[in-house]
């Protein structure tokens, strides 16, 4: 049996960003091979057993609108469902859900293997085939050699990693896996530049030793639905506790007790780590006064004997785990079954990343995952997703696929990322998003599943569902414009009823249901339209509601994305020998003649033009959009 | 690929700071139709006759009320700087008077151009060669952050300082509101809406009187119009004269003489107080009087006082209980002068019961000192800020001045009805366009703030 040596695509590493690269490149037809250090480590979750969460749940959401796997995958094996930021406004509202890490892992791998033109192989790639600066392939550790025509590499936290527990440190991967050795070398010589991250993970204790009833028991939301579309109306009768429980003096003294023992007071680890999970060493040198820290213990899938203790991340030596963890109430008997450990690997260093996901230094490799300098699962599965699209639509030679960050969290995160220059990896929150009463999670299919449609992800069944069910919500809302109430006494009268105010003269449908207060159904029975002419799924309802009472917020917003998506639409670099430029600064024409940036958007926001210059650029360019018209309409 | 549709757009030219003379150009396809709102020409020249000087008042439309006197340039296009049809406006250097003249040109159509623009024009119009271009758009770019921050530190600092403080102050809660929906599962203190809708009502409050202090600022430089008001020929005009201490008005024994409002700046105290001599209050007799009193009323309505001009020497007729009614009406500082004290007087005094009254001769010069003293009076109750309070702003920063509390109300409005997540857009606009008072574009950055602040771990 003879072993096939040329594939279209090939991906390095089985995480979420390989995994979703894989799928997406295989299901749009390229011939894919997908090759992990270890099948039975596939979609593994190193760290915490959870998907979603805010600005997380967002991208998994979109994940699914495009036609990728997580959020189907996360829907199906999850423990436990849950919705956050209820109260606080749809474009902050997220679910999150507790996964079971074996189904996960599991249902992920038979995915893989259903799938066709994807081939999954166990295997330690080396090194890069690279000729004269193009990817041809990858050589294994075995001496075999693939070759392909585009590359997407999704290494992880396994690039030259090193393990840290104290004093104590050796090369090694997350959970106890191989380090992946030589690929290094390899980007580096091809002229890749990378730099040394850190990120931690805290211990598993035993399920039976822990105490829970000195804790808050935590559960989740029976109707909080699924990710993916298909299962937004899903209820999770079944589900698992996650539990609360405090740090207190106790705790902090024995953190300061082996506070020697620290790889942040060794200083044997690189300092740039994820900002948003410091280890409990960290948040007790960075906020000496503050006692009580939360402990989240959460599951790890239904079968489960182990638990994960959110918030007690450390690469502090076994002993002084054992010391912290038994400080805290409920855990004071805790056995630990692994030990928590900090990781040290290489990432690639800033500006080497187009918001395609393809490398600025090699054509034809694309980069997903924390190699690129992020933190997550999701953030992992979202550039797997872009990276797989756009390796087959380099293939086809069509245009790439560039998610706009007016659009969508996608687009925040490509965008962001192949201009992030900070040292700590990128996590996604709303926070990065300024266009996020816009991307909201209920919206999530009518921004862009005519994308997945028009990229070839989503087939036409779906797309045809999902289109009546967002034409009906459309419908309403133009119906709702259009209807009014008439302020006769009558109306007023129930008005009154409903204690929102009066009313002084016509107001439509929509105007009413902006009031405080009143629902879509209020504002029918206002209108008195019968009940079978009403919209009755909830998330449809929530929809409408949604949108209609943000409009006022998301006009103002929809002022700025015009503004945004027009610069974005000018790519770099730019011909900059056009002798209309020479008005501008000669850094500016060197950064416009580079390909540090994708567009001009990203330069702005950078700062790296004066708006006089913008001007002048955006002057040029409207005189050529006016030209290439103008010669449009005389063909 | 769309693109921005060309509109009109205007700015000072000149930098900011007193000079004798200041240059607003206007450029765009609008530019005269605007002009031909704000701009009444002295002579009987037809407007806008290509590449000619105009003398003449940017006015108010809504009230008639003059801006300043300005001479007008006209450029069609091609021909002119931008390739598009321009307008020079050169008005008195007073940096109020010019903001006011700006922010008459944007309310009526026209954009703020941004750094540049005109220089863009013209470069796309090709009208500069690059190195023009070049040279010119260096120098605006130099020019514009660094006006906003001119105007303030023409004073101390300290009213830059206290619009920094009202921004930390927001930034403050917007950090922990964006903490909370960002990081809902860290421990971090939910928001008290009581608290924070406190908070806002406060600093609204506080910004509100810097706002008040703005607008002091704008009257004074501007001067404090009082505008006078009577029948016909009860002496208006010759009080004005007799104000200002030369004939400035036209005097005749003609009712109606004065068809149009004159108005002309005098020192009363330490403050500039503009008279505003009107068209008699009566019913008109032509068409270009009744004009005239048309805008009688709107100078009437413009007013930061009035003076009602009684003739004294006469009974009380129909029309001046119109102009009684009017002042008392009016709810402005009022002052009822009875005019013509040299000759016997025949007025029913009990009429003016409860308004400010006192009597003058304007033909024998009698009663200016008590007049002046009536209008510091007035001036001293009206809540006028202090000289020292008064805060001078440029037409940007009172925008951005305003879209801040624009934001803010918002804030303090919806706080308890919006989302939280809605709540921190107009709290986020506030810190922005505050920042914008103080001339500056700084990214509003929060997260890093989070994490400096709260300890974000789940």
């Amino acid at each position: 049996m003879s072993q096939k040596k040329e594939y279209a695509v090939i991906v390095i590493g089985a995480g979420h960003a390989g995994c979703e690269a894989a799928l997406a490149a295989a299901r749009l037809g390229a011939e894919t091979l997908l090759i992990t250090m270890n099948i039975s480590t596939v979609a593994l979750m190193p760290c915490n057993p959870s998907i979603g969460g805010p600005g997380k749940g967002h991208l998994v959401r979109e994940i699914g609108a495009l036609g990728g796997e997580m959020p189907r995958c996360i829907d199906e094996t999850c423990v436990q469902m849950k919705w956050l930021n209820t109260s606080k406004g749809p474009a902050v509202r997220s679910r999150r859900a507790q996964a079971d890490k074996y189904l996960y892992r599991q249902r992920m791998l038979q995915t893989l293997f259903a799938t066709p033109n994807l081939t999954l192989r166990q295997g330690h790639v080396t090194g890069l085939l690279v000729e004269s600066g193009r990817v041809k392939g990858v050589r294994l550790e075995t001496g075999l050699v693939f070759g392909c025509e585009k590359l997407i590499l999704t290494s992880g936290t396994y690039l030259n990693s090193r393990i840290i527990l104290g004093r104590a440190t050796w090369p090694g991967g997350p959970q106890n896996q191989s380090p992946a050795v030589g690929l290094s070398d390899s980007l580096t010589a091809a002229g890749v530049k990378l730099r040394r991250l850190q990120t931690a993970t805290p211990p598993r204790i035993l399920k039976s030793s822990v105490d829970l009833n000195l804790m808050t028991e935590l559960p989740g939301d029976v109707d909080a639905g699924g990710f993916l579309w298909e299962n937004r109306l899903r209820r999770y009768e079944k589900q698992i506790s996650c539990y609360l429980t405090f740090t207190d003096e106790r705790s902090v003294e024995a953190v300061r007790r082996n506070l020697s023992e620290s790889p942040l007071v060794l200083e044997n680890i690189t300092d740039d780590g994820p900002k948003h999970c410091p280890s409990i060493d960290r948040k007790i040198i960075k906020f000496p006064d503050m006692v009580k820290h939360q402990v989240f213990v959460e599951p790890e899938g239904w079968e489960s004997q182990e638990l994960y203790l959110q918030g007690l991340t450390t690469g502090m030596p076994p002993a002084a785990q054992q010391d912290i963890v038994g400080s805290v109430a409920g855990l004071e008997n805790a056995v630990i079954l692994r030990y928590g450990y900090a990781i040290e690997y290489d990432a690639l260093a800033p500006g080497q990343i187009r918001k395609t996901m393809e490398s600025r230094v090699i054509e034809g490799l694309y980069t997903a995952g924390q190699l690129n300098g992020t933190s997550g699962y999701e953030e992992a599965a979202g550039q797997g997703l872009i990276a797989g699209i756009n390796a087959v639509l380099a293939l086809r030679k069509q245009a790439p696929y560039w998610p706009s960050r007016t659009r969508s969290y996608l687009g925040v995160l490509v965008d962001d990322l192949s201009t992030w220059e900070k040292p700590e990896p990128y996590r996604i929150t709303p926070g990065h998003a300024e266009f996020r009463l816009t991307l909201r999670d209920d919206s999530a299919e009518r921004r862009l599943a005519a994308d997945g449609f028009r990229i070839g992800l989503v087939d036409q069944k779906r797309f045809s569902t999902i289109f009546e069910w967002s034409a009906r919500i459309e419908g309403e809302i133009t119906r709702l414009s259009a209807l009014s109430l008439l302020p006769s006494g009558e109306a007023r009268e129930r008005l009154a009823r409903l204690a929102t105010g009066d009313l002084k003269k016509p107001a439509s449908g929509a105007e009413l249901l902006q009031r405080p207060g009143v629902t879509y159904n209020n504002v029918m029975d206002l209108l008195q339209q019968p009940e079978n002419s009403r919209l009755t799924a909830v998330d449809e309802v929530y929809a409408l509601e949604t949108e209609i009472k943000y409009r006022g917020y998301a006009d103002r917003e929809a002022e700025k994305i015009v503004q945004t998506s027009f610069l974005e639409k000018v790519r770099l670099p730019l011909e900059t020998s056009d002798h209309r430029l020479h008005a501008l600064s000669d850094q500016a024409r060197q950064i416009l003649g580079s390909s540090r940036f994708d567009d001009l958007s990203q330069m702005v926001r950078k700062h790296c033009l004066t708006r006089s210059e913008i001007a002048i650029l955006l002057s040029v360019l409207s005189e050529d959009g006016d030209r290439q018209e103008r010669h449009e309409e005389t063909r | 690929m769309s693109k921005p549709k060309i509109d009109t757009i205007a700015a000072v030219s000149t930098p900011a700071g007193r000079s004798a003379i200041s240059l607003i150009r206007v450029s765009g396809p609008d530019t005269f139709k605007i002009l031909k709102k704000l701009f009444i020409t002295g002579g009987k020249k037809a407007f806008p006759l290509p590449y000619s000087v105009y003398f003449g008042s940017v006015i108010e439309p809504d009230t008639g009320l003059v801006a300043d006197k300005c001479l007008v340039t006209t450029f069609p296009a091609p021909r002119s700087y931008t390739g598009e049809d321009l307008a020079e406006v050169s008005t008195h250097g007073n940096p109020l008077v010019v903001s006011r003249v700006l922010q008459l040109l944007l309310k009526h159509g026209a954009r703020a151009a941004e750094a540049g623009e005109f220089t863009r024009r013209a470069f796309l119009n090709g009208k500069m060669d690059l190195l023009e271009v070049e040279a010119v758009s260096q120098l605006l770019s130099a020019n514009t952050s660094s006006q906003a921050r001119l105007a303030l530190n023409q004073l101390d600092g300290l009213p830059s300082q206290f619009v920094a403080r009202i921004r930390d102050r927001i930034m403050h809660h917007l950090v922990q509101l964006e903490a909370s929906l960002n990081f809902p599962e860290d421990a971090i203190e939910a928001i008290d809406e009581h608290l924070l809708a406190r908070e806002i009502k406060k600093i609204l409050a506080e910004l509100e009187i810097f706002a008040r202090n703005a607008r002091s600022g704008a009257l004074v430089a501007d001067g404090l119009k009082i505008a006078l008001l009577g029948r016909p020929n009860s002496g208006k005009s010759s009080l004005m004269n007799y104000m200002l201490g030369r004939d400035r008005a036209i005097v005749t024994e003609i009712a109606g003489t004065t068809r149009d409002t004159l108005e002309e700046t005098l020192m009363v105290g330490e403050y500039p107080v503009k008279i505003i001599d009107t068209a008699g209050m009566r019913q008109p007799g032509d068409r270009i009087e009744a004009i005239g009193i048309e805008r009688t009323s709107k100078a009437a309505d413009e007013a930061f006082a009035l003076i009602g001009v009684f003739d004294g020497s006469q009974p009380v007729k129909a029309e001046d209980e119109i102009v009684l009614n009017r002042l008392r009406q009016s709810g402005k500082p009022v002052i009822a002068v009875l005019n013509k004290s040299d000759l016997p007087q025949q007025i029913n005094p009990e009429i003016f019961a409860g308004l400010r009254q006192l009597s003058v001769s304007a033909l024998k010069g009698q009663g200016l000192p008590e007049l002046q003293k009536a209008i510091s009076q007035i001036i001293a109750e009206s809540g006028l800020s202090g000289y020292e309070e008064m805060i001078l702003l440029g037409a940007q920063q009172s925008v951005a001045l305003d879209k801040a509390l624009t934001a803010l109300e918002r804030a303090d409005r919806g706080i308890g009805n919006i989302y939280q997540d809605m709540l921190a857009i107009d709290l986020e606009e506030a810190v922005r366009e505050l920042g914008r008072v103080n001339g500056e574009t700084v990214d509003v950055n929060t997260l890093d703030l989070i994490f400096e602040r709260f300890c974000i771990g789940k």
